[in-house]
Parts: structure tokens; C-alpha cells; sequence
């Protein structure tokens, strides 16, 4: 899913509230923004307030809270005095791994975890410990497909534990998000 | 408490199994046989947590307290969890027949509320459905390992589900208000029905692996006295097998009571209140406090 700039109906604030969002990170995911990770859901700004939405990636994730702090600081900086903010994290639609860009998929990629993949109806057995669910996702080392999936649960609730045949080197994945397909 | 709105015991049904479930799941941090696992049963249990405290968000306006109050603010007699999950961990196997159990019964459960009429209820169960995909992938493939592994694994697996599987089964038991519920469209379909749908699926599970007598004789006769849906109470004797589940016509289906009945009317086992006094106990002890 390509960033959501374009769909925005007002333009330049609700620009510049989205530019600011750009800089506000997942502290889980430090390398993504909240854009790239595909939260920000919906801005709306008049000359009396801003609102913006937010989804959650995974409900228990535990840097809600900054990030919900952080987005409305840098929210705020845009509004100026004059305008009331509100920020919240809605629940629909779903957020899925497929909201993700290219931008921060690559920005993943080169901190050394895989993303997802796209919509392809991936199988993503958990537990290959005992499954030995093989080509999950690439290496983000080495390129290689001959991974094997060690766990679907990882250091947080959106990451998987992998492991690398080819470079030999334990890495994680983002785990796919998306609902499943006939 | 539960007086008015019947959507109150629905939400905290299904909130009060997650939260006591998932403070179960959370006794295996730092203990679980191997570190994945360590880092599974942590991961769900955060997950189940998370769940629950979407659903008291939703329940905050029906019940007039917050998120918090309604987690850990109440009286043990005003948890809606089933006994199932309130039960403590014992061993290794029983632990992992318990979460095969309870995350399929959890999955038929949240496929019927996705299309409930209560729109907002249908799009909390919406996400809780992708996370759920994981605890349901981690139970089935335990279950394959388990029940197809080596003698000792398949036997302490099947001695954990003959001890669990009588009070999942009770996780279906019909709701309080349960009919209101049905006629709004809150429940698109009753318990009983949901039930069957899983028991089926169940029965055929076993029945793959040859552990399907599980179903039928249940852990030694404890001549315990049974309470059935009816509010009756049943003797037991002999040998029981899963109170209410018979085979007829080649499928598993429910026929009476249940087994560790009553948790949806705030009647809980003799494990419950120790749980309860530990999962509280900061919020007792600092009323109000923030974190």
C-alpha cells in the first residue's frame, strides 16, 4: 500500500501534519516511521482542530503509548496554539502488514529484519522448531530463500525468529499480518 | 452488576477468559521448557491481555468504570471467565492440551461475532481474528507433535486433554441474557450451536490421532458432584466420561450438562480466588495508581 498523502482532501496542513507524523517513530521498529508502517489511518484538519487516527499494528503492542505521546507532540508543533488535537487509535479497518511501504520495507530490510511479503497468500506455519517451515522469507543478509522459520514469536509481538541456511546467522522477520485467503 | 444490558456478560465472558487465560499463559515467563516457548506463552499471553482490555474498553460505558477498574475492580463472584482458565498451569502437556482447546474454541467464538450486529463488537473481533491465527497454528502444531511423538509425549498429552477437554467444553456454556443477545444479533448464533460446530471439529481431531477416548472416559471417577446447564446438580460415579458429550451417528455431539459449569454466572472453581488475589493485588493495594 503506497503512502496515503495523495488521498489526503486538504492540502497543506494536513501535509505538514503528515510530514510530522514522518518523523515520529515506532521505538520497536526504530528504523520505520509510523507513515512507512502504514498507522496513520486518517487526517483531518479544519481551522479549530486536527484529528488524526491511528491503528495499532498489534493490540498488545506495548510502544502504543509513546507513540501515541510522540504523534501528538509532533502534531502539536504543526497546530499551533489555536487548534485543538485529537489523536486516537481506532480499530477499523484492521490493520494489516500489507500497509507497509516499499520505503519501509527497505528501511527493514536493511536493519536486518525481513518484511512481509505482499499479499501472495504467504503460509507462515509457526513453530518450525517443530514444523521446519522452510522459505518463509529472505535472509536480510545474505538474500537467501533456504531459511527456516525457528518461531513465529519473537523479541516483540510483530516479529518472527528465523534462521539462515546459507550465512548461518539467526535473523527475524516481520510477521505477516493479513486475513487469510480462500 | 450484570442486571442490565446482556452485552455486558458477553463482553466480559469472552474479556474474563483472555485476562485470566493470559495471566495463566504469563506464569510460563522465565519457566517454559525451551526459549521459543518462553517466548510464545509471553507473547500470547500479552496478546490475550491485549484482547481483553479492547473489550472492557467497549464494556467501560455499559458498566460505568474504566478500562482498569473493570480489568481488576471487581468482586470474584462478578468474573464471567470459565473455569478452564482459571485453572493453574500443572504440567507442560496439560498446559498445551489447554491452549489447543481453548483457541479453537476461541476460533469458532470470534467467526460467528465477526458478523455480529453490534458493529462495533464485529470490528474488535475482526483484529483479535489475525492475532488469534498465531495461538491457533502454535496449539495445532503441538498437537500434531504431541499426539504423533513418542509414547510418553502422546500419553502425557492425552492425560492432559482428558483433564481439560470436560471444562472446555463449559466454555460454550449458554450465556446469561443469552436470548436478548440472539434476537438483537449481538450473538449471530446460540452457544449450544457453536459448541456443536466445535465439538465436531474436535471429535474429528482426535479421532485422526486415535486419541478420541479422551472424549469418552475421563480420568478416574471422582464420585464429584456435577452441575448441569439446568442449575441441577448431577452424582457422579464411576468412571465419568465428559459429562453431556456422546458419539451418535459418527459424530461428537453435546447432550446435558457441563462440566465446571457456572463460570459464566460468576461461579468459579476453587482455584479462582487465589488467582484473583494475586492479578489484583497492585490494583488493590494502590487504588487509582497509574502505570
Amino acid at each position: 500500500m503506497v503512502s496515503r498523502v495523495d488521498e489526503l482532501e486538504h492540502g497543506a496542513l494536513e501535509r505538514r501534519v503528515w510530514e510530522a507524523l514522518a518523523e515520529v517513530h515506532d521505538p520497536e521498529i526504530p528504523p520505520c516511521s509510523i507513515t512507512d508502517l502504514g498507522i496513520v489511518e486518517r487526517i483531518e484538519a479544519t481551522d479549530e482542530a486536527i484529528e488524526v487516527d491511528l491503528l495499532p499494528t498489534f493490540a498488545g503492542c506495548p510502544a502504543l503509548d509513546v507513540i501515541r505521546q510522540d504523534a501528538e507532540a509532533a502534531v502539536a508543533r504543526v497546530a499551533g496554539p489555536g487548534r485543538l488535537v485529537t489523536l486516537r487509535f481506532v480499530y477499523s479497518p484492521p490493520w494489516t502488514s500489507d500497509r507497509i511501504t516499499e520505503q519501509g520495507r527497505e528501511q527493514l530490510r536493511h536493519y536486518g529484519v525481513t518484511p512481509p511479503q505482499q499479499g501472495a497468500g504467504q503460509v507462515f506455519i509457526p513453530l518450525a522448531s517443530l514444523e521446519r517451515a522452510e522459505g518463509t522469507a529472505d535472509c536480510p543478509f545474505c538474500g537467501s530463500h533456504d531459511t527456516l522459520l525457528e518461531s513465529a514469536f519473537g523479541p516483540t509481538l510483530c516479529r518472527a525468529t528465523l534462521f539462515c541456511r546459507a550465512c548461518r546467522n539467526p535473523f527475524e522477520a516481520f510477521k505477516p499480518k493479513e486475513p487469510a485467503r480462500p | 452488576m450484570l442486571d442490565g444490558d446482556p452485552r455486558l456478560s458477553l463482553l466480559l465472558a469472552l474479556a474474563d477468559d483472555e485476562l485470566v487465560l493470559g495471566h495463566r499463559h504469563a506464569e510460563w515467563t522465565g519457566w517454559a521448557p525451551h526459549i521459543e516457548e518462553d517466548l510464545a506463552f509471553s507473547s500470547i499471553a500479552q496478546d490475550e491481555m491485549a484482547h481483553a482490555r479492547l473489550l472492557y474498553g467497549l464494556a467501560q460505558p455499559l458498566v460505568g468504570l474504566g478500562e482498569d477498574s473493570v480489568a481488576f475492580g471487581r468482586r470474584p463472584v462478578d468474573y464471567l471467565n470459565a473455569w478452564l482458565c482459571e485453572r493453574p498451569n500443572g504440567d507442560w502437556a496439560y498446559t498445551l492440551a489447554r491452549q489447543y482447546l481453548y483457541d479453537t474454541a476461541d476460533a469458532v467464538r470470534l467467526e460467528a461475532l465477526a458478523s455480529s450486529a453490534w458493529a462495533e463488537l464485529a470490528e474488535l473481533v475482526k483484529v483479535m481474528q489475525l492475532e488469534e491465527k498465531y495461538h491457533l497454528d502454535h496449539g495445532r502444531a503441538w498437537f500434531r507433535r504431541l499426539a504423533e511423538g513418542p509414547v510418553t509425549a502422546r500419553q502425557k498429552f492425552a492425560d492432559g486433554l482428558a483433564a481439560t477437554v470436560g471444562e472446555a467444553v463449559a466454555l460454550f456454556e449458554p450465556l446469561p441474557g443469552e436470548e436478548r443477545l440472539l434476537a438483537d444479533g449481538v450473538m449471530p448464533r446460540t452457544s449450544e450451536d457453536l459448541l456443536a460446530q466445535w465439538l465436531e471439529a474436535l471429535g474429528q481431531d482426535l479421532e485422526a490421532v486415535s486419541l478420541d477416548f479422551v472424549l469418552e472416559h475421563h480420568g478416574p471417577g471422582t464420585g464429584e458432584m456435577v452441575p448441569t446447564s439446568s442449575g441441577e446438580i448431577a452424582g457422579g460415579e464411576g468412571d465419568l466420561g465428559v459429562p453431556g458429550v456422546v458419539r451418535r451417528d459418527g459424530r461428537w455431539v453435546h447432550d446435558g450438562g457441563f462440566t465446571g459449569g457456572g463460570g459464566r454466572r460468576g461461579r468459579h472453581s476453587e482455584d479462582f480466588v487465589p488467582l484473583w488475589e494475586e492479578m489484583t493485588g497492585l490494583y488493590r493495594a494502590h487504588p487509582g495508581a497509574k502505570w
